[in-house]
């Protein structure tokens, strides 16, 4: 369904994402994991058009390297970021609104926002400012809002961070939910790797934007380069 | 509160329309009304820092002027040829601008400003009808249907702005309102988000731009038929500081904050005209005052009280 070819991303001096390569099929959970500064944001701003890059990206065997995140949005690939966006101008509803007026190719459905809320479960705070929400409310909105334009792909941009164990289970059920009931693709950008490990069919994990394995979480996780990888050296 | 401001400003004649003086004072905050209007609408709403809305004022004025007294066309229709022009301007300096962020386009959209002048003023100016130096100084009255509109009696060109205010502080209204309004709230946000959520910032940025200027541009052909004499003098720092004190006194994205401010600096301008050379440095004062204490302007004020009232601790939002 989405297919990274030989992408290479420089900042300068600084080569941030190295001639990285992956699939991700249809329907598939896939994780990507990396120490941070890894270049496991960037390679979400390559694939959502945010930067430009060398090498190649396609959705639905359709070239979408140089198309910009406007158009990549109403193809079908929404995202949210590490740190909760939120518009403070709008309320709740509004927020989710925009994803379903400006990125959902069959247009803006009231139903399908009122849906959304629900899902993500801010019903009862359509009206609110969105910068009255909590750290938790902020995520399920972003969330809500990338729903909101009838996604294919949804890539979540370290949802648990700053989350406590409770938090964390309430964003795995959401994050089944939205695989299993609305059967949307979703690539994880994750720290924790037990997330990583229940929610993933694949996993990516790349340092200083380079590929140390990809393949079955389980596998990947005790892999001894990626022991090494976050551990350092001096583990053994 | 639209309807309320314009209510009130309706009836004003009545009170004033004896004394011409106070009548052009009326008239002219109606002009400004619109300008500081559409100046919000792209740095209140849509966050883009532009500092040519002055530029475009004039641009707007010689271009109707120029065309009325150079192609015949009738004053009327000059004033909408100007805003198209003006538009079209507004677009190819809001394009560079789409690559930029903040104090990059204050300094790209007010070098448009600092270049104006020297233009108009010099050979190329002079080749389109400028005047040069010497400026424009005798252009057409407005006519409407036969009539000929004089600043002898000024309540008939009054109304005649009135209407034109009204009809763009409704366009504004609707606009801001509306899924423009949304995308340029949601890019002023976070244009990244807003970008991923499908909002294209290209598009929507050159609106911005085409309709303010477009409006503006159209404004100050009326005020080039109106004041039937032009020089780039506007293009002095005065009228540019006017405009952002009434922003400021009207709260910047607080729509019709600007169509209050207006009517208010004129009036407090006027006020303390007798202070003379004091007066800029008193006006600069109650601004910094102003600032300090209401940092939302008046409507902001407005906006408190009323939500205190209603036992509300929200913000406004849309």
């Amino acid at each position: 369904m989405l297919r990274v070819t030989q992408v290479t991303k420089k900042f300068g001096e600084l080569t941030a994402v190295n001639n990285l390569s992956f699939e991700v099929a249809q329907g598939q959970v896939f994780g990507i994991a990396g120490p941070n500064g890894a270049g496991k944001s960037t390679v979400y701003n390559l694939i959502t058009g945010l930067y430009d890059f060398e090498g190649s990206i396609s959705f639905k065997d359709q070239n979408i390297s140089g198309m910009t995140p406007h158009c990549i949005a109403r193809l079908g690939i929404a995202r949210t970021f590490q740190i909760p966006q939120t518009f403070p101008s709008l309320t709740v509803a509004k927020t989710v609104e925009v994803g379903s007026y400006f990125g959902s190719q069959t247009g803006f459905d009231r139903g399908h926002v009122n849906e959304v809320l629900a899902f993500v479960n801010l019903a009862d705070k359509r009206e609110a400012p969105t910068g009255s929400l909590n750290l938790l409310d902020k995520k399920m909105l972003m969330i809500g809002a990338a729903l909101a334009t009838r996604p294919e792909i949804l890539m979540l941009d370290e949802p648990m961070a700053g989350s406590n164990s409770k938090e964390i289970l309430r964003l795995m059920d959401l994050i089944r939910r939205i695989n299993q009931d609305l059967g949307v693709t979703i690539i994880l950008i994750e720290h924790f790797m037990k997330v990583l490990t229940e929610l993933t069919q694949k996993l990516l994990i790349i340092e200083t934007g380079t590929e140390i394995c990809c393949g079955d979480p389980r596998e990947v996780t005790s892999d001894p380069r990626v022991i090494e990888c976050y551990l350092g050296d001096s583990h053994d | 509160m639209l309807v309320g401001i314009w209510a009130i400003v309706a009836v004003l004649p009545l009170f004033f329309g004896g004394t011409d003086f106070i009548m052009h004072i009326l008239i002219m905050c109606l002009i400004w009304s619109v300008v500081a209007s559409c100046w919000d609408l792209i740095m209140g709403f849509a966050g883009i820092f532009s500092f040519g809305q002055v530029a475009f004022f004039v641009i707007g004025s010689y271009t109707s002027a120029i065309v009325s007294a150079g192609f015949g066309v009738p004053p009327i229709f000059a004033v909408f040829i100007a805003g198209g022009f003006t538009a079209l301007v507004g677009i190819l300096v809001g394009l560079p601008c789409l690559k930029l962020k903040g104090a990059y386009i204050a300094l790209v959209t007010f070098a448009v400003h600092m270049i104006l002048e020297p233009v108009l003023k010099g050979d190329i100016g002079q080749a389109i009808g400028t005047g040069g130096t010497r400026g424009l100084l005798s252009i057409d009255p407005m006519t409407l249907f036969g009539y000929t509109f004089t600043t002898a009696s000024p309540i008939p060109y009054f109304y005649l702005f009135f209407l034109v205010a009204v009809a763009c502080s409704v366009i504004i209204l609707l606009v801001i309102r509306s899924h423009w309004g949304t995308a340029f709230l949601a890019l002023k946000d976070s244009q990244e988000f807003a970008t991923c959520l499908g909002v294209s910032a290209f598009k929507y940025k050159l609106m911005v731009f085409a309709l303010t200027s477009f409006l503006t541009g159209m404004m100050g052909g009326f005020y080039a038929h109106y004041v039937g004499m032009l020089s780039t003098r506007m293009l002095g720092i005065d009228l540019f500081v006017t405009l952002m004190v009434i922003l400021v006194i009207g709260g910047v994205g607080k729509f019709p904050g600007a169509i209050l401010g207006a009517f208010i600096t004129i009036a407090i301008n006027e006020l303390l005209s007798p202070l003379g050379p004091f007066r800029p440095i008193t006006m600069g004062a109650l601004v910094v005052i102003l600032v300090l204490l209401l940092p939302d302007g008046i409507v902001g004020l407005i906006q408190k009280l009323s939500r205190g009232s209603r036992g509300r601790l929200s913000p406004k939002v849309h």
